[in-house]
């Protein structure tokens, strides 16, 4: 019988094979693909996040810990897909005009996913207008937005600017994160919140929903 | 002579923010035009120099000159800084076309180093170059996602991947000294991820080899929260740490050596975008205040000041900083 806890094992410690292997025998044995996900998945990378604020992890060993989670979760997702799960809520997400730095959100996105949220990633350099396209799309509940150089910063305000002009700011909640990012400055440009790092995002973002 | 002793020797805090871009505007002219033209660029800073009197003025700082120079694709926007775009080496294999180029042959390496030149020749206060750093080369070189997971699962293609690129930092540095830089920094942002371990071993022990190679003053600058890398980034041997303004200075400096310099931490924006003189005035005055009891200290800013800083902004930087007296000159005196 498989173990679950090892699967949960797997993913903390960044091991993809073994994370595949055991979600594989898992679903052999007839487990609930949804007891998988929201009991073993979603709590082990929560774990991931709080040993990450903690500083007992760093940003490699949180890349290698989501790279196991989704070698399981791309087992779990064609019977998923046939189930009725919910994601936990819908974020669209990208790093800001004129900057091309991707890991930042990239971490956002997978601690986001692993804490079932449903994430549209829009990539880097995205304009204003892109994100205002992915809303009415898509109609998420979040827009984070990344930015790692402080003379993209200003681009946050702009695409903030461009969901108002639209009518879709009081739609979303506007989060945003990155080196140089504060909260002050989520205050100041009038987005919903700020998040220092990847795993305070999730529960920003958990927040925000409320 | 060491940054320490430039320090100790003077009787007032050094005020050196790292403002290379506002120095376009008073030239009337784009970023990417200086990071192509070493006259444009040179006059650019002689501007700054004439305008603010800093204590000691570095170039442009530009992450993407040694990346370019290796034929990587770069984005040169007009009026932001220039970035690399993609990120070509995912196996050894890959790094060999690389290793045929001698970078001091680059046109944008040479025009940086002929800026070095004008500056050593006209500035009388001390000149400072930047290259980046070994293991944010390798970073433009793979990825940065791509470098970070490699450090657990190919640590030995990262080690090589540095070791290249600490071969092209020394032999730009030095000629850059060469040129007559007195201080390098060395700019390693992407190490800012790291645990203080993996640092010392994928940044660390290269920055160490290449300040031992380097007969000039050395600072590492890492922007982001580097709280977790103080001692780390001290043990590399470098001269200064010039950090970023998310740094808490005056709770990290007991663990800052005595004859290693903390540089910085005004924040770029926040501060010296957003806030009026009286602002700045403000932010500096609490920093001195705070870093009072600790004479290894250079006031800066946490990185290189956007394009759009008031240049009153600056002036009252300066001013701040200049005015500010040292209660230990002060009892000395």
């Amino acid at each position: 019988m498989v173990n679950l806890q090892e699967l949960q094992d797997a993913v903390i410690s960044g091991n993809a094979s073994k994370a595949k292997e055991l979600t594989e025998q898992a679903l052999k044995e007839n487990v609930d693909p949804v007891v998988i996900v929201k009991e073993w998945l979603i709590p082990g990378m929560g774990i991931v996040g709080d040993k990450f604020k903690r500083n007992e992890i760093y940003v490699p060993e949180m890349l290698i810990a989501a790279r196991a989670m989704y070698a399981a979760l791309d087992v779990l997702r064609p019977i998923l897909a046939q189930t009725d799960m919910e994601p936990v809520g819908k974020v669209v997400i990208g790093t800001v005009k004129g900057d091309l730095h991707d890991i930042g959100k990239n971490l956002v996105k997978m601690m986001l996913e692993g804490a079932g949220f449903e994430v549209i990633d829009l990539g880097i350099d995205v304009a204003p207008q892109k994100f205002v396209d992915a809303v009415k799309e898509n109609k998420p509940n979040h827009v984070a937005m990344s930015a790692l150089l402080t003379t993209t910063m200003p681009a946050m305000k702009e695409t903030i600017e461009a969901l108002k002009a639209a009518g879709l700011r009081d739609k979303v909640k506007v989060m945003i994160g990155g080196a140089p990012v504060t909260d002050k400055y989520a205050n100041e440009i009038g987005a919903d919140g700020y998040a220092p790092d990847a795993s305070s995002a999730v529960d920003l973002a958990k927040r925000l929903l409320q | 002579m060491r940054l320490i002793d430039i320090v100790r020797q003077s009787p007032r805090r050094l005020v050196i923010p790292l403002m290379g871009y506002p120095g376009a505007r008073l030239t009337n002219s784009t970023i990417r035009q200086n990071e192509f033209n070493s006259d444009l660029h040179y006059r650019s800073i002689y501007k700054l120099v004439e305008r603010f009197d800093p204590d000691a003025v570095f170039f442009i700082m530009d992450l993407s000159v040694e990346a370019g120079a290796l034929g990587l694709q770069v984005r040169y926007p007009l009026s932001e800084s220039a970035t690399v775009e993609h990120h070509p080496v995912k196996t050894l294999a890959d790094l060999e076309q690389y290793e045929v180029l001698d970078p001091l042959f680059d046109a944008r390496i040479r025009s940086y180093i002929e800026t070095m030149k004008l500056m050593a020749k006209n500035l009388n206060i001390p000149k400072g170059g930047y290259v980046i750093g070994p293991f944010t080369l390798a970073g433009l070189l793979m990825g940065a996602v791509e470098i970070a997971t490699a450090t657990i699962t190919e640590p030995d293609l990262v080690l090589s991947v540095v070791n290249f690129a600490e071969n092209i930092i020394i032999r730009y540095a030095k000629e850059l000294i060469r040129a007559g830089a007195d201080i390098i920094a060395i700019l390693e942002p992407t190490a800012t991820f790291l645990s203080p371990k993996a640092f010392a071993r994928f940044s660390g022990a290269s920055v160490s080899r290449i300040v031992r190679f380097l007969d000039a003053m050395t600072i590492l600058h890492i922007c982001g929260n580097t709280t977790h890398l103080i001692e780390a980034m001290c043990e590399t041997g470098v001269q200064g740490l010039s950090l970023d303004s998310v740094v808490d200075f005056p709770a990290v400096a007991s663990r800052v050596r005595s004859d290693v310099v903390l540089i910085g931490n005004i924040a770029p924006v926040q501060v010296m975008v957003n806030e009026t003189p009286d602002g700045v005035k403000r932010a500096v005055n609490n920093l001195l205040e705070a870093m009072e009891p600790y004479p290894n200290f250079i006031l800066s800013t946490g990185c290189d000041l956007p394009l759009e800083t008031p240049l009153e902004n600056i002036q009252a930087f300066m001013e701040a900083g200049k005015a500010w007296r040292l209660r230990r000159a002060d009892s000395a005196a």
